[in-house]
């Protein structure tokens, strides 16, 4: 393959041979590790979007805030925010709050699990080309998943005697949204259309 | 320059590692899964259901079974059952209450009482009604019934059962004294069966039960007392301050002490 790597870090321009499998190629000067590539990038991606996705169903089934407001004891889980939005009209923010926390990183982590499992099928490749596009678009209205929690404290109306705290499912929403996040950063988008032997160097 | 470019440093090469604990995310991820489900299966006690007349104040997966102060149970459902007669509250009990669920437990749902003399439940109004229970210790059973008050508990005590014409001011909780000093409370006024006198049920801590004799007198304390005398003067008495809001009852036992009353022992008031 390419013969020239600059390393990331130093701008060092170095010759590299041929990377047998698991080994990874250091900078001569900064000792940096360099990469054509994203590492490993299909597995990661693969054991990424997995764990996201096994995580996602705790996520969505546990309360992740506690409220005790006025000596009621309140668990709501996301879809009951949801609801409890629409139920107050506020179906602009109802359904934002769906598509962000509950219909994009679902779509995403299948979308990404299918791309990885079915790279090496010759057929597809234009569905997967098209999956990619179509996470690519949903991707950033993933990021407002980090906004969900300051809805939800809104939510529950903290008063003065409202003690929020986070439930039992708060802990594998985090991990979920960190694992989509690391699953998309893991994956490079030239696996999807790299020629058979190239697959074999670089996945 | 064309020479240095053909004398490019050489990359070093390393072993990856790490590469075999890629997955191990996943399976953590699924250990997390079985732990949380492993809490709701395993780590989780009996559901319960009792059955109450009014379940005001209750609510869904909110309100708390609580018992000596500490949280036990939490409700999930309130459900009216099909004659509409009654409310079924179905109970998740923790697994250290476990034991909770056996016969001949009750449970009664704690509210927000005012009465003359006492309040009760006052934390009931900011953290919401509960339900308390009184463990039993028969079989394993899920279905209950719950009772509209706290039971009388069984403890230590001389129950006696006074005979009055009248109720006057007195209710349930007015004190009993003794020489002044409160050393029991009524716990039941009713009307007897052929409603020709109240009865009242009056409870004497274990302490005091040797004063009351079967030759001891009780009368009415409640209210206030009104002498005008000729030489006396006028004389305005009453028991306690609190009697005079919720009566109360007042017993002697003359210097010729008869053998010691009995729980169940009827006096005339």
């Amino acid at each position: 393959m390419d013969k020239l790597v600059a390393c990331q870090t130093c701008g060092l321009i170095q010759e590299v041979d041929d990377v047998p499998k698991d080994s990874v190629i250091k900078c001569a000067r900064c000792n940096f590790q360099i990469f054509h590539r994203r590492v490993n990038s299909r597995a990661r991606t693969l054991a990424f979007s997995l764990a996201a996705l096994i995580l996602y169903f705790p996520s969505n089934i546990y309360p992740i805030i506690t409220a005790d407001y006025q000596g009621q004891h309140v668990q709501t889980t996301i879809f009951q925010g949801i609801r409890s939005l629409f139920e107050r009209h506020q179906y602009f923010i109802g359904s934002l709050m769906f598509c962000t926390s509950i219909l994009t990183p679902v779509l995403k982590i299948i979308g990404l699990i299918f791309i990885t499992l079915t790279l090496d099928w010759t057929c597809w490749k234009k569905t997967r080309t098209w999956i990619f596009k179509v996470i690519r678009i949903i991707d950033p209205w993933n990021m407002l998943e980090v906004f969900l929690l300051a809805i939800c404290v809104s939510m529950v109306e903290l008063g003065e005697v409202a003690t929020v705290h986070p439930g039992r499912g708060v802990f594998a929403f985090a991990a979920c949204v960190v694992l989509t996040l690391l699953a998309t950063l893991s994956f490079d988008s030239r696996l999807l259309w790299d020629s058979p032997e190239e697959k074999k160097h670089y996945e | 320059m064309n020479e240095e470019t053909h004398t490019l440093p050489k990359a070093k090469m390393g072993k990856s590692r790490f590469n075999w604990f890629l997955w191990f995310i996943p399976m953590a991820a699924a250990l997390l899964c079985a732990w949380y489900v492993c809490q709701d299966i395993i780590f989780v006690g009996p559901t319960i259901t009792i059955y109450f007349q009014n379940a005001e104040g209750l609510q869904e997966q909110n309100s708390l079974v609580q018992y000596r102060g500490v949280k036990i149970g939490e409700i999930e459902t309130l459900k009216l059952t099909q004659d509409r007669q009654q409310v079924g509250v179905k109970v998740q009990l923790d697994t250290s209450a476990a034991s909770i669920a056996q016969k001949g437990s009750v449970f009664w749902i704690v509210r927000p009482e005012l009465k003359l003399g006492a309040v009760s439940g006052l934390r009931t109004i900011v953290l919401g009604n509960y339900i308390a229970v009184q463990p039993g210790h028969g079989a394993r059973t899920n279905i209950f019934i719950g009772v509209e008050n706290e039971p009388i508990e069984p403890i230590q005590a001389l129950d006696i059962l006074l005979l009055a014409a009248k109720l006057d001011s007195l209710q349930p909780q007015s004190p009993v004294f003794y020489r002044g000093v409160k050393v029991g409370e009524v716990l039941d006024c009713r009307l007897s069966d052929d409603a020709r006198k109240v009865l009242v049920q009056a409870r004497i801590d274990q302490n005091y039960a040797p004063l009351v004799r079967m030759n001891s007198k009780f009368w009415n304390a409640g209210g206030i007392d009104f002498h005008l005398g000729l030489f006396s003067g006028a004389k305005l008495t009453a028991e306690s301050a609190q009697t005079l809001i919720s009566g109360g009852i007042a017993f002697a036992t003359p210097p010729d002490f008869k053998e010691v009353a009995t729980n169940g022992t009827v006096f005339s008031l």
